[in-house]
């Protein structure tokens, strides 16, 4: 037993002499207290959504924007996801009690209760909410909302241009779940559309479906499908991952010889999910959103409340070929492209397809309602509650466009 | 003379758990080295930031105490229970929708959160009856079965979620245990570890208790003796299925309130009790301590990612080497065997 003791010891001392050496050395060689600098640099702390970081998407265009808001105002910048719901709102208020960031980002409309229960108990620090809001006025919250109207309208435009291009004269839309945000985009798509209708003396029809969910590919491929069943040709995905199955679904329909069907993607540019038969995307720039964020804080021009980002805010509108290479690249990166395509590539086949479903009068006519935005001549009604919503809708398909907007008129 | 040799137990155990947690720095601080992060600083805020926030850490341990005595209990059965996941799910979700269904009807916030604790046990506890059941009567193995109750459970309370209990405002979420039902966080923590003490005392002093650690010790001995092999194994299957379920309902209850349409929240709670389990030496105090210990780990891994940089992945390797390091200690004792035969 004594020695059975002593080897033990003998082992401890060892392994104690080890670890201690390697932390002795570590300590001289980096651990060099440098902290004698007196202006302590703005310090920002980026909360993803669940999912995080790979997403191509959200979360993945709100890390773009942190990373530039580092470059241009040279400050320091961290980085984390949550590792589940339940720790989203101690997390949260560990970062809070800690004092050291001048802002918190939170990326998502999941951080909207944990920040809700956190916010007022520590009035000095201050947080950006991004794409949903508490609808309380605090004086150190900002929310920032996107006019997902202005981002509808355009892409209705062109939709209804495509379907009218391809002959089926008929559009539609897989949408997530009924929240505010995806009623702005039901406005905005059904508005543009008539405007389209009413400048081309044409008839398009409209179909909208909320799948429930925002998260499961199946409902969207089974939404998708049902919906070229009844000679939809061009369908508009608003339902995060939902949708990417409404992108199969399309591009099933199509291999199968069974017509000629396009998708619209959104948030990101998703053109790269399927060159062929997606020409556009609709831009939601989450990344624009939290450079601005980080800026208010950056050059000390905080203003509390809601911010929403719209077309001449370059917050929403339609991707570019530039933004369709910048994530074919990133896409490509993460081996997620279509095997044998380059990014270039992914912007020609765009281009070529772009260039074959959206006729000149198409894009005249977008640009022209841009415009129109921008100038701020009209501007989109902002519905409350469900009934509100629905009334407009329902004017909307009654052919008044009027009723979709709260300033100026068509 | 027990007296001397239970005091020689212990200094051997602290020994070891010593021993092993400095080999698992050690390993840990190589592989840290090699990814090109600051060992030394990984480590430090591992644990400087993880143990800060005292009720973080009681809240973020109450499941997986729960699934770790879940495993523990079986375990000194001769069972190995890897259906905590299922038992802590289904706790969860019964507890949560009885909870909400009885406030709706009554009215009453003790009654209904009385209601879910009881009925996410039950729950639990019918979970673990199955799988003791199949394996005494019918000889089916225990894996097996807990692992597609995991999957058939997680599928099914997605379903019910998802379909039947989504919050009409959080749209992402199910629906909530009503304001006035939820227990106290800390409340919560101390009737789970009042759980453990009580897993403790039937172990140590009741009949059942022993004729657990017997069945365990040497199944064919305990029959040879006349012990009802089956009903031992029925009995703390359902015993560890009742615990993790009721750890279900009381995270929900008094931590979560609701459950996310992804389950993220849940998952993977169980699988976590394994280790904490082991960890602990299946003893139920060592339980409680271990789930601490890595709760505090895993909160401590955020703010990791945050200084550092490093992905959330690294932090779960290196929680992942210390408790393997810990756990291991049976390795230990052989290598000293070994040396002292020579």
């Amino acid at each position: 037993m004594r020695s059975l003791a002593m080897r033990t010891l003998v082992l401890v001392i060892i392994v104690v002499i080890i670890v201690a050496s390697i932390g002795v050395y570590y300590y001289y060689n980096y651990a060099s207290p440098s902290t004698t600098s007196t202006n302590k640099p703005i310090k920002v702390a980026i909360l993803f959504d669940v999912g995080g970081r790979g997403d191509l998407s959200f979360n993945d265009m709100a890390w773009l924007g942190a990373e530039k808001a580092r470059k241009d105002f040279n400050i320091q910048v961290e980085y984390t996801t949550p590792q589940s719901q339940a720790k989203m709102q101690d997390l949260l208020e560990s970062l809070s009690a800690s004092g050291e960031y001048d802002l918190i980002v939170l990326v998502g409309f999941l951080w909207t209760s944990p920040l809700n229960a956190t916010a007022d108990k520590y009035p000095n620090q201050k947080y950006a909410l991004i794409d949903s809001s508490t609808f309380i006025n605090r004086p150190n919250e900002v929310d920032i909302l996107f006019s997902e109207q202005e981002a509808g309208a355009l892409v209705g435009v062109l939709a209804a241009d495509m379907a009218s291009k391809i002959g089926c004269n008929k559009v539609g839309a897989v949408a997530g779940m009924s929240i505010p945000p995806l009623w702005r985009f039901h406005i905005g798509y059904l508005f543009s559309v008539k405007y389209y209708e009413m400048k081309t003396n044409k008839t398009i029809d409209f179909l909208w479906e909320y799948t429930g969910t925002f998260g499961d590919t199946q409902k969207g491929y089974q939404y998708a499908t049902s919906m070229l069943q009844e000679r939809a040709c061009v369908l508009y995905g608003l339902a995060g991952l939902t949708h990417v199955g409404m992108f199969d679904a399309v591009r099933d329909w199509n291999k199968q010889g069974k017509g000629v069907a396009l998708a619209i993607g959104q948030d990101a540019s998703q053109e790269w999910y399927m060159p062929r038969y997606m020409p556009i995307s609709g831009a939601k720039r989450v990344d624009i959103a939290v450079y601005d964020a980080i800026k208010m804080v950056a050059e000390n021009k905080w203003t509390p409340g809601i911010h929403v980002l719209g077309l001449k805010d370059s917050g929403v509108g339609i991707w570019d070929l530039d933004g369709v290479k910048y994530f074919a690249e990133i896409a490509y990166n993460q081996s997620k492209l279509e095997t044998g395509l380059t990014p270039d590539d992914v912007v020609r086949i765009v281009n070529e397809t772009r260039n074959t479903y959206i006729t000149e009068t198409g894009w005249n006519i977008m640009s022209e309602l841009e415009q129109l935005i921008i100038s701020g001549q009209i501007a989109f009604k902002n519905p409350s509650t469900e009934e509100e919503y629905t009334q407009i809708v329902n004017a909307l398909k009654n052919g008044d466009l009027n009723a979709a907007l709260s300033r100026g008129s068509i | 003379m027990p007296e001397a040799s239970n005091y020689m137990r212990i200094v051997k155990v602290i020994i070891e758990e010593a021993v092993s947690l400095l080999v698992g720095f050690a390993v840990a601080v190589i592989i840290l080295l090699f990814s090109g992060y600051e060992p030394l600083s990984v480590i430090s805020i591992l644990f400087s930031e993880g143990f800060r926030n005292t009720e973080v850490l009681m809240k973020q341990s109450i499941p997986v105490i729960a699934t770790g005595l879940a495993f523990s209990i079986p375990a000194l059965a001769g069972l190995f229970n890897i259906g905590g996941e299922s038992q802590l799910y289904i706790g969860a979700f019964t507890g949560l929708v009885s909870t909400y269904i009885i406030y709706n009807a009554t009215g009453q916030p003790v009654l209904s959160s009385v209601t879910g604790l009881v009925s996410g046990t039950l729950a639990g506890g019918f979970w673990g009856f199955i799988i003791g059941y199949l394996r005494a009567r019918r000889s089916v193995n225990e894996v097996v079965v807990a692992i597609m109750m995991n999957w058939t459970t997680y599928y099914l309370v997605l379903y019910l979620i998802v379909s039947r209990f989504t919050d009409p405002i959080y749209s992402h979420m199910s629906v909530f245990v009503p304001a006035s039902s939820r227990i106290p966080d800390v409340l919560g923590f101390i009737m789970i570890t009042g759980v453990a003490v009580l897993t403790y005392i039937v172990l140590r002093y009741s009949s059942l208790g022993y004729s657990i650690r017997v069945a365990g010790l040497n199944p064919k001995a305990a029959v040879y003796a006349g012990f009802n092999l089956e009903k031992i194994f029925i009995t703390a299957m359902s015993i560890s299925g009742a615990i993790a379920g009721l750890g279900g309902a009381l995270f929900v209850l008094s931590v979560i309130y609701s459950i996310d349409t992804t389950m993220s929240a849940i998952y993977g709670l169980g699988f976590l009790g394994i280790g904490i389990g082991l960890l602990g030496r299946n003893n139920p105090i060592g339980v409680v301590l271990a789930g601490l210990f890595i709760s505090g780990l895993q909160f401590g891994g955020q703010w990791v990612e945050l200084r550092t940089g490093a992905p959330p992945y690294l932090t779960d390797v290196v929680i992942g080497i210390i408790v393997i390091a810990l756990s291991a200690t049976y390795t230990y004792e052989l290598l000293v065997s070994k040396l002292r035969r020579g």
